[in-house]
Parts: C-alpha cells; sequence; structure tokens
C-alpha cells in the first residue's frame, strides 16, 4: 500500500526505473552508439565525414525538435532519475569486495563522469542553445559552441586542439562507455532476459564484447579529432561547397 | 621411521588464546563501542562458543567487569538464521563461522558485529520484524484457509520441483539483505507515552516504503510457481511492484554471493523482473 505521504517518484517507482532502465539503451545508448560510428568516420578525411553531417543536418527544422525529444529531454530524464536512484543506494565495495559490487559502485561513477562529461561536451560543441545573444556573449567567449555543421571536420579539428581536450574526451568516452555496455547487462536482468547465472556469465562476456567494440569506435574518433589538420579540412569543405554550388 | 608431519600451512599452529572484538551497545538508539575480549582457545570452537566463553567470563581483556554479551542462536546447524551476525566485516551465521577459518582469514583478532541493516536490540541481537513484514507484504505463503482434509494438493513435477526446492531453503536469515547496497537501515525511535499499536503501526508505515530485499523477492517466485500458491500470484506481484518494490534491485548481486544456502537469489530477481513487467502492461492494459 502506498500511504499520501510518499513523493511523487516513491509511489511511481516501478514506472519511473523501468523507463530509466528503458532509456538507457533506447533513445540514450542507441543514440550513443550512431554518433560514435558517425564520428569516427572522420578517420577517412574531412570529405567522408562532412557527408555523414550533411544526412543528419538535411532535417532542417525538424533537427531541433529531434534533437529535444530523442537526445536531450531522454538524456536529462536518465540523468536526473540516475542521480536519484544513486542517492537511494550506499556502495560497499571495499566491504564486499565482489566483482559485480564493484561493477554496480562503477556504473554510479560512470554514469556521474558521463553526466558531466556530457554537459561539457555539448556546451564545448554545440553551446547548449543556439540563441544569437548565448552564442556571441556566452558560449562564444568562453570557448564553446566550436562546431559549425557546416565545416564539420575542421571545426572539430580546431575546437579539439587544446591539450586539455583529448584527455578529458578519453575519460569521457570510456566512462559513456561502460556504463552503457555494463548498463545493458543489468538491463538484461532487470527486465528477464538472462535469466540464469550462466546465462548471466554469457550475458557478461557479450557487453564487454560490445563495450571493447564500442570503445574502439570511440577511441578512432578521439584519434581522427587529432590527425586531421584543420586548414587541409577546411580546403575539402570549401570545394565540396563550390562543387554543390556548381550542381544548382 | 616416518618423518616428521610438515607444518600445514593453512593451519598454523593452534593458539592458546582467541582475542575477539565486539561492538556492543546498551539498548536501542545509543551509543556503540568497541570492547576487546579474550577467550581460550579450544578445537573446533565456532562464534557460538566464543560468545558463550565471553559470557561466562563477563570481562573484557584488561579485566574490567562487564554485563554479557547478548546474542541470539537457535538452532545451532545453520537452519534457523537467528545467529546472523557480521563476523570479520562478512554478514554469517555465528554458528557455522569456524574459529580455525576465521583465524585462517585473520589470525590477530576475530571481530564481531551485528548485522547493519536493522536495528539493535542489544550488543549482537537485532530486530528483523522488517523482513517477516516484507514476506507479510508479498504473500509469501500457499493459502490454504481451511482446517478441513482437501485431499492431495496438485502434483508437482520433479523438474519444477528442482527449481523449486532451492529457494525452499531459504531461513530469512537477512544475510542477502545485509549486504545489499540498495537495502537501507529503517530505525525509528519510540516516541514518549506512544502505545505499543501506535509504535508498531508507526514501524509498518516505514517498512512499506523500503525495499523489500532479495530473500522476500525469491519466496515470490517460489510461491508463485507452486500449484496452489498461484492462485494469489497477481497479489503478489501487485505488491512486487509498489514502492520498495524488485524495482529498487541495483544488481550488485551480493544477495547471492553472501547466501548461506546458495539459492540462487539473481534468478529468482531476474524472473521475478520479467514477471513483473508484464504483469505492469497487462495491469495498465486491463485496469
Amino acid at each position: 500500500m502506498n500511504g499520501p505521504n510518499s513523493s511523487f517518484f516513491l509511489r511511481h517507482e516501478f514506472l519511473i526505473r523501468r523507463l530509466h532502465s528503458l532509456s538507457g539503451l533506447i533513445p540514450v545508448g542507441a543514440y550513443m552508439v550512431v554518433h560514435l560510428l558517425v564520428n569516427s568516420t572522420l578517420i577517412n578525411g574531412a570529405g567522408a565525414f562532412q557527408t555523414n553531417v550533411h544526412k543528419i543536418h538535411a532535417l532542417g527544422k525538424f533537427l531541433l525538435p529531434v534533437e529535444w525529444a530523442f537526445i536531450f529531454l531522454p538524456i536529462i530524464f536518465h540523468a536526473v532519475v540516475g542521480v536519484w536512484i544513486i542517492r537511494s543506494g550506499q556502495s560497499n565495495h571495499s566491504q564486499y569486495r565482489f566483482t559485480a559490487n564493484w561493477r554496480y559502485t562503477l556504473q554510479r561513477w560512470t554514469g556521474v563522469i558521463a553526466i558531466v562529461f556530457i554537459f561539457t561536451h555539448v556546451f564545448h560543441l554545440h553551446g547548449w542553445f543556439h540563441a544569437q545573444w548565448w552564442l556571441e556573449n556566452v558560449a562564444q567567449p568562453l570557448g564553446m559552441a566550436q562546431f559549425r555543421p557546416y565545416n564539420a571536420a575542421s571545426t572539430l579539428a580546431q575546437g579539439m586542439q587544446n591539450y586539455g581536450w583529448p584527455p578529458f574526451y578519453l575519460v569521457g568516452i570510456l566512462a559513456c562507455v561502460y556504463h552503457f555496455a555494463n548498463g545493458l547487462w543489468t538491463m538484461g536482468i532487470t527486465w528477464g532476459l538472462w535469466v540464469s547465472p550462466a546465462g548471466q556469465r554469457r550475458a557478461t562476456l557479450a557487453c564487454a564484447v560490445v563495450g571493447l567494440l564500442l570503445f574502439g569506435v570511440g577511441l578512432t574518433a578521439l584519434v581522427a579529432t587529432q590527425v586531421t589538420d584543420p586548414e587541409e579540412a577546411r580546403g575539402v569543405e570549401d570545394r565540396m561547397y563550390e562543387s554543390e554550388d556548381g550542381d544548382r | 621411521m616416518s618423518a616428521p608431519t610438515p607444518a600445514n600451512p593453512s593451519s598454523p599452529a593452534h593458539p592458546t588464546k582467541v582475542n575477539v572484538r565486539v561492538l556492543r551497545q546498551d539498548g536501542p538508539g545509543q551509543p556503540a563501542y568497541w570492547e576487546r575480549h579474550q577467550v581460550d582457545y579450544e578445537e573446533n570452537m565456532n562464534v557460538i562458543s566464543v560468545l558463550q566463553k565471553i559470557a561466562a567470563q563477563a570481562q573484557t581483556v584488561d579485566g574490567k567487569k562487564v554485563a554479557p554479551v547478548a546474542w541470539e542462536c537457535g538452532c545451532l546447524e545453520e537452519v534457523c538464521g537467528s545467529c546472523t551476525m557480521v563476523i570479520n566485516g562478512r554478514v554469517r551465521q555465528s554458528c557455522s563461522a569456524l574459529v580455525d577459518s576465521l583465524l585462517a582469514e585473520n589470525a590477530t583478532e576475530i571481530e564481531l558485529r551485528p548485522m547493519e541493516k536493522y536495528p539493535v536490540i542489544r550488543d549482537l541481537v537485532v530486530d528483523r520484524s522488517r523482513l517477516f513484514h516484507a514476506l507479510k507484504r508479498l504473500q509469501a505463503w500457499v493459502p490454504v484457509d481451511t482446517y478441513g482434509h482437501l485431499g492431495p494438493g496438485p502434483r508437482i513435477n520433479r523438474p519444477q520441483q528442482e527449481e523449486m526446492y532451492p529457494l525452499s531453503k531459504c531461513m530469512s536469515c537477512g544475510c542477502c539483505m545485509d549486504a545489499c547496497p540498495q537495502y537501507q537501515k529503517i530505525e525509528l525511535q519510540r516516541r514518549p507515552g506512544e502505545s505499543d499499536e501506535q509504535y508498531q503501526r508507526r514501524k509498518e508505515a516505514a517498512y512499506e516504503q523500503g525495499f523489500v530485499g532479495a530473500a522476500p523477492i525469491s519466496q515470490v517466485v517460489l510461491f508463485n510457481s507452486h500449484p496452489t500458491g498461484k492462485s494469489i500470484a497477481d497479489g503478489r506481484l501487485d505488491a512486487l511492484t509498489e514502492t520498495g518494490g524488485i524495482q529498487v534491485c541495483g544488481n550488485a548481486q551480493n544477495c547471492v554471493a553472501v547466501c548461506p544456502k546458495d539459492i540462487p537469489l539473481t534468478k529468482s530477481i531476474a524472473r521475478a523482473g520479467r514477471a513483473a513487467t508484464l504483469h505492469s502492461i497487462k495491469r495498465f492494459l486491463e485496469k
């Protein structure tokens, strides 16, 4: 029986936590996979990357609502509920040193790291808001909002040239990928997909493989930002823009 | 002539004394404090026999006279769960915790603490009424409400029996909950002038908000797979999806790691999780 005094969260705890679990895979996790895959295409050169970014931006006026509905709001929901979940538990890995208990604690730490990373990362490249006054008076003076979709590779490579960003992104990608891979495993138990201890061990292996592959993809994207020369990329983008103009 | 027996590295020469550190508490809400005791070593001692000696001596290692350390025990064969406490940092039964193996873990002393997630009544005795409240909340029984003879019950086939038997070994000791990072202590203080009934009601209201824990979830799986117990399966799943239900589980899996009866608790949690999701969808569509 749920008392009238319990909080909204407690009264709808089952639904909220199931939605939290689901949102980690769809859309947040699925988006991250696509995002890392698209970004890793930068290793094929500025042209390949620009073509992919064009495909995303072909959404035009739909891009903003799609971003908010399927990316920003789900991430914010997952983060807010996640913080509530962290506060409801009390890690005891120093007393009970079992692997799964370490994974429980790590899932919480990487969740917090991921929140800090994602919010900073979106500020760094996207700027959070695209209102003119915000970009001119706040984001750009702080060195944020670096990315331009029509000069994708060059602005990205330029934005990532500071010495602090690559290690920051490395830690962020690691945390996000661990959180996703381990979250996939806990999700399988939560929803009763892998049930027996043997099944859960096999699932651990499968999730570890998914995590490692995804980390490889993320690392490729990060390396690509470091080996791309902004000037050269700019030239490629300009030529693409001109040839597109010529086609019309 | 036989060669001298080599010293077994896993069992060093027996000590003559055993040092014990006990976390004591004089009553509910009182401050906890450590106390050191020393007892004579005997072969094949368990923690219960250590505690018996400590109670008989009723004095600390420094010779200070103290009230005997309080603890609970029942069966002395690891089937009742009442002597559960935190021994050398790990929750377990004191009857089956053998001194020799504890000294192999830590040769200098044995550390005894009350369970962490239940309110202390005195010293090593805790109030586990929340555990039994959870079993009531989840209707963890077979509903046969008559004294009349009902004839033989439905047959349970062999594979089903083999699924159910391990779950039926649960003795409600509370180890799985004590080690669970998602299970938090709920401790209330009695208010001045509060009657037994008022205090009890207030406690139960607080328990309703807390996590039910692994053992009661596993009991839901057991009774929902029982041919007669099944008749109230929906009610159990309703209770399992309310505040403090199965959703609180964080998959740390300490429960299965510390369970003295090797109950496949995480398997039960996965099965109950699947059933709870399907049940809540059914409720949403049929309400």
